[in-house]
């Protein structure tokens, strides 16, 4: 018997697996994890009714901690999974979870398709600013003056992303950014963008203790926005750009039409899906 | 804003207690998951001690809240004076070389902000029963801190001793 038929108040517990996350003691993930299962809990979904797909990385492995229905995918292409997911079961509450590098990287393509897609997606990107998995390599958010890889001992020199602004530029509908020193917060936004209808982008900014152990100071800088969601993409951008990066909250909302196929409602079954794809 | 604005009646006060008590149980769970996971044996036993007694603790709360109808909040709804509720350990103080000694002063730490939160009520609650179970609160958490005092100084030196990753030597050094 599930969880939900049982008529039993779902907590943050029951939306965990019983697997031990392997991450390091003091990674800002586990506060993400914690942030996601609340925000579930809130919102009381049954746990049949929700899929998390991810990516490959430290912060991709988050899907064999939640007891939802997970794929551990490829790397860069959780979003691309997630689609199709939701294409054929709209019925399910579809989250994606990955890291900087895998979002912004190799799945960079992935990311802008996306958020101009606007399928009804929660995506949270946990970024660390660096990949932790491979030990300490510069991603696409790292400060190009970071000087603590091998591989760049003098920096990269090349400019970060501001997520936020990409996915702006790139029609997302929801864009927040929330931080794991903030777990509970994080949670409020985690809950907003999952009832929000279409594409919902949320950077988790999250401590790798081990490769960027200076981002402990993070939470002596992060704030939250002095004021709530615009719908105006001018102002939105205006905000992002002017910001540090370190203001955490819903910075845009707004309602946008979602990715249909003309001329019917989408299809709910494989045998439909695959006779799209016949040759 | 103080506390004692935030937590107007008895009800909000237990509501806010347990949440304290099961949030330092959970982190110390945490903390002994990943120390189990990082084959640091001693300090996990050590916290799944400390979640231990914090379970306890919220247990006697619940049974001072029995028979209520305590109010249900969203966990963004707490306004806790930090980012999470006082007893719940700074994740971002652990690391998977500490040992015995640093973990329980990671918990005393823990122990020390539950004092503050329910003696500052306890001082300035305008609510006399909420003042007054405040006051049991705060002595109870004075003495786990006296309890994990001597259990410092009962800790074998040997276990004490810094522990250092050839890993993450950095490339200057």
């Amino acid at each position: 018997m599930s969880l939900s038929s049982a008529n039993v108040a779902l907590t943050f517990k029951h939306y965990k697996s019983g697997t031990k996350p392997i991450w390091c003691p003091g990674c800002g993930d586990f506060a993400v994890l914690n942030a996601i299962t609340k925000a579930l809990a809130q919102l009381q979904l049954p746990l049949q009714d929700v899929a998390l797909i991810s990516g490959i990385g430290c912060s991709s492995r988050i899907a064999a901690y939640t007891s939802v229905y997970g794929f551990h995918g490829v790397h860069g292409r959780a979003l691309p999974l997630a689609t199709g997911l939701k294409a054929a079961r709209k019925d399910l509450t579809v989250l994606v979870a990955g890291g900087d590098g895998d979002g912004l990287s190799i799945g960079g393509n992935h990311f802008i398709h996306a958020c101009r897609r606007n399928k009804d997606l929660t995506y949270i990107m946990m970024d660390n600013e660096v990949y932790g998995m491979t030990k300490g390599q510069a991603s696409p958010t790292t400060a190009p003056d970071w000087e603590n890889s091998k591989l760049t001992p003098e920096g990269t020199g090349i400019r970060s992303f501001k997520p936020a602004a990409l996915a702006l530029a790139s029609g997302a509908s929801f864009i927040a950014r929330g931080f794991s020193g903030d777990p509970n917060g994080l949670a409020r936004i985690i809950a907003a963008a999952i009832e929000h209808k279409g594409f919902a982008f949320v950077q988790a900014l999250s401590v790798c203790p081990t490769y960027r152990p200076e981002h402990a100071e993070w939470k002596e800088h992060v704030r939250k926005l002095e004021t709530g969601p615009t719908d105006n993409p001018m102002l939105a951008i205006q905000r992002i750009v002017a910001d540090d990066g370190m203001s955490t909250g819903i910075i845009y909302q707004r309602e946008l039409p979602s990715l249909v196929r003309a001329g019917n409602d989408q299809s709910g079954t494989l045998a439909e899906i695959e006779s799209e794809f016949e040759l | 804003m103080t506390m004692s604005d935030k937590i107007p009646d008895l009800d909000t006060f237990l509501v806010y207690s347990i949440t304290l008590e099961e949030e330092a149980a959970d982190r110390h769970d945490e903390l002994a998951d990943v120390m189990d996971v990082h084959n640091n044996p001693e300090v996990a036993a050590t916290f799944r001690k400390l979640a231990h007694y914090s379970r306890l603790h919220a247990q006697e709360i619940r049974d001072h809240a029995a028979g209520r109808e305590l109010p249900v909040m969203a966990p963004w709804d707490f306004e806790w004076e930090g980012a999470e509720s006082p007893e719940s350990g700074d994740m971002t103080a652990a690391n998977y070389l500490m040992n015995t000694a640093q973990a329980l002063q990671l918990a005393m730490a823990n122990e020390q902000r539950a004092f503050d939160f329910y003696d500052q009520i306890s001082r300035e609650s305008p609510v006399p029963e909420v003042a007054a179970m405040a006051a049991e609160f705060a002595a109870e958490e004075k003495e786990h801190l006296g309890m994990l005092q001597v259990w410092m100084e009962k800790t074998d030196a040997s276990v004490n001793e810094e522990r250092f990753d050839f890993d993450l030597i950095k490339i200057s050094e």
